[in-house]
């Protein structure tokens, strides 16, 4: 999910654990409505897991790992169950066993992201929606927690909807981008779509990413490239079969000039 | 808890926002004394016809602030109750144990609630219609006789506007912390007083964290711009009276005079 500051993308995602109860329509989860009378909202909660921005002001507990049982236990399972669930999740964000006991405010900033992120993952959601989870961090921490959460997303079998500033993310790991435009939906389709409304996305405050630039570039002077590349995978790619066609096609020139 | 409208400053273009601060501070202060200098239903109607007038001068909307009585109701209503149940009197309407509703109890009762309430409403007024900013300068103005017995005036006013400035702020971040522990199964309103409030834990830790943080950076960011407190420091736009100011002290006297007049001499 991608839009300007304030075009209402955290809004929108806390609807959609019932956080914020909507003026008008409906919110549906599994074919019922979540508004329904006697629906149970902790229940939906804990099937669609909400990572805040900036997850880490939100810790609380003296050890890492009693924060990310905290979720478990508010689903009312045994002791066990809770520990075994926290110690899964940590792991299914990198954090080793030695920190379990520290204190979370002791962490470096990356580390108690991860912690936090652990703490939704711990109430092992069928939906998992983060708000701009790598906001803040190193570009390595960025990609670390990004891939991690891609690898949840394949192994688990869950869905992922989070948002971002970056396009070269969205590009890398989105299936499919929502566009949000003063709390409208501007555009919902794939990447490379939503990417060749060029001139729009700059309207709304937004691009397309720098490589999908570059290759735009490269297709207006001519050379036999397509415009809608969005990874640097794709573009390296398509780069390189233009060069290797053009040495063949030279080796060609040299053989008949012989 | 979420619409705490006390303290918070209500922009609009009116003579009572435009007054020199000093005045409304003193204005408060007559205010609230007027208010505890007789106990006579005739009083309070005085000083509530002032009040009233002055809001309607203020253009802050009256819902607005009655908004921000909502979160002392539980106050009022307990102290209510006391003054009812307690207090001794002449006539006894019920007596049950130690209880027993009186004629003088139902009058504290009511006095005590309308006291209450006009207390809050005045005073809240002088922080709707005046920024943190010139609060402060109106307070170290005011305050600046006591600097000679070694009171550090000018840190107090900027402690108490730092203050006001952070209740929105922590308002938000409580409201933050709240949605983001119930996004993982917490909730606030459940169970008997002791279950509440064990779970207000996750919501203050966090909040604690929050302030201390916050206090560290904004004293970074004060420190950056070389503030090294009030010592030699100069004001970009000193508080100078205007005529509008001195006809304000007029209206001041004169509304404590009626108060008076009406306690005192009409025996109402």
């Amino acid at each position: 999910m991608i839009g300007h500051t304030g075009s209402g993308k955290s809004t929108l995602i806390q609807h959609l654990n019932g956080l914020l109860h909507a003026t008008a329509g409906d919110i549906l989860y599994d074919g019922e409505s979540i508004y329904a009378e006697g629906y149970s909202l902790r229940k939906l909660r804990s099937q669609v897991g909400l990572v805040f921005q900036y997850p880490e002001h939100q810790l609380f507990e003296a050890t890492v790992l009693d924060d990310v049982m905290f979720g478990p236990k508010n689903l009312g399972l045994s002791v066990e169950e809770q520990k075994e669930r926290a110690i899964t999740a940590l792991g299914q964000v990198g954090i080793e066993e030695s920190l379990f006991d520290a204190s979370p405010f002791e962490l470096s900033g990356g580390q108690k992201r991860r912690v936090a992120i652990a703490g939704v993952l711990a109430m092992q959601p069928k939906v998992l929606i983060l708000d701009e989870p790598t906001a803040g961090l190193d570009p390595q921490g960025k990609k670390e927690i990004l891939g991690e959460i891609a690898k949840l997303q394949k192994e688990q079998q869950i869905t992922v909807v989070f948002v971002t500033h970056c396009m070269e993310d969205v590009a890398e790991y989105a299936d499919l981008i929502l566009v949000m435009n003063h709390g409208k939906v501007a555009f919902y389709d794939t990447p490379a779509r939503v990417f060749a409304h060029k001139e729009e996305l700059k309207d709304l405050g937004l691009d397309v990413p720098q490589v999908t630039l570059v290759m735009q570039e490269l297709h207006e002077i001519g050379l036999p490239v397509s415009a809608d590349v969005i990874t640097l995978k794709q573009a390296k790619d398509q780069i390189l079969r233009v060069f290797a066609a053009n040495a063949s096609s030279r080796d060609e020139e040299v053989a008949c000039d012989a | 808890m979420r619409e705490i409208t006390i303290g918070q400053y209500y922009p609009a273009e009116s003579v009572i926002h435009r007054l020199d601060p000093r005045v409304k501070l003193v204005g408060t202060l007559v205010y609230i004394i007027s208010l505890f200098l007789f106990k006579s239903f005739s009083c309070y109607f005085v000083v509530a016809a002032f009040l009233f007038t002055v809001i309607l001068l203020s253009k802050v909307p009256l819902g607005y602030i009655l908004r921000g009585l909502k979160t002392i109701i539980f106050l009022l209503l307990f102290m209510s109750m006391f003054n009812l149940f307690f207090t001794p009197g002449d006539v006894v309407y019920w007596k049950g144990g130690p209880f027993q509703i009186t004629d003088a109890g139902i009058r504290n009762a009511g006095f005590m609630a309308l006291r209450l309430i006009l207390l809050i409403i005045g005073s809240s007024l002088m922080t709707f219609t005046t920024t943190p900013n010139q609060l402060t300068d109106g307070l170290e103005s005011l305050l600046k006789p006591f600097k000679k017995l070694g009171l550090p005036v000018h840190e107090v006013a900027m402690m108490m506007s730092i203050a006001l400035r952070f209740i929105p702020i922590l308002m938000e971040e409580t409201n933050k912390i709240m949605m983001a522990q119930m996004a993982r199964g917490a909730s606030f309103d459940e169970g008997n007083l002791i279950q509440k409030a064990k779970s207000l834990v996750p919501l203050l830790v966090p909040l604690f964290v929050s302030a201390f943080r916050r206090a560290d950076d904004l004293a970074m960011a004060m420190e950056a711009r070389c503030y090294h407190g009030g010592e030699g420091r100069t004001k970009m736009k000193p508080l100078r009276y205007q005529s509008r100011d001195y006809i304000a002290y007029v209206v001041m006297l004169l509304y404590l005079a009626t108060v008076i007049f009406t306690g005192k001499v009409l025996y109402l």
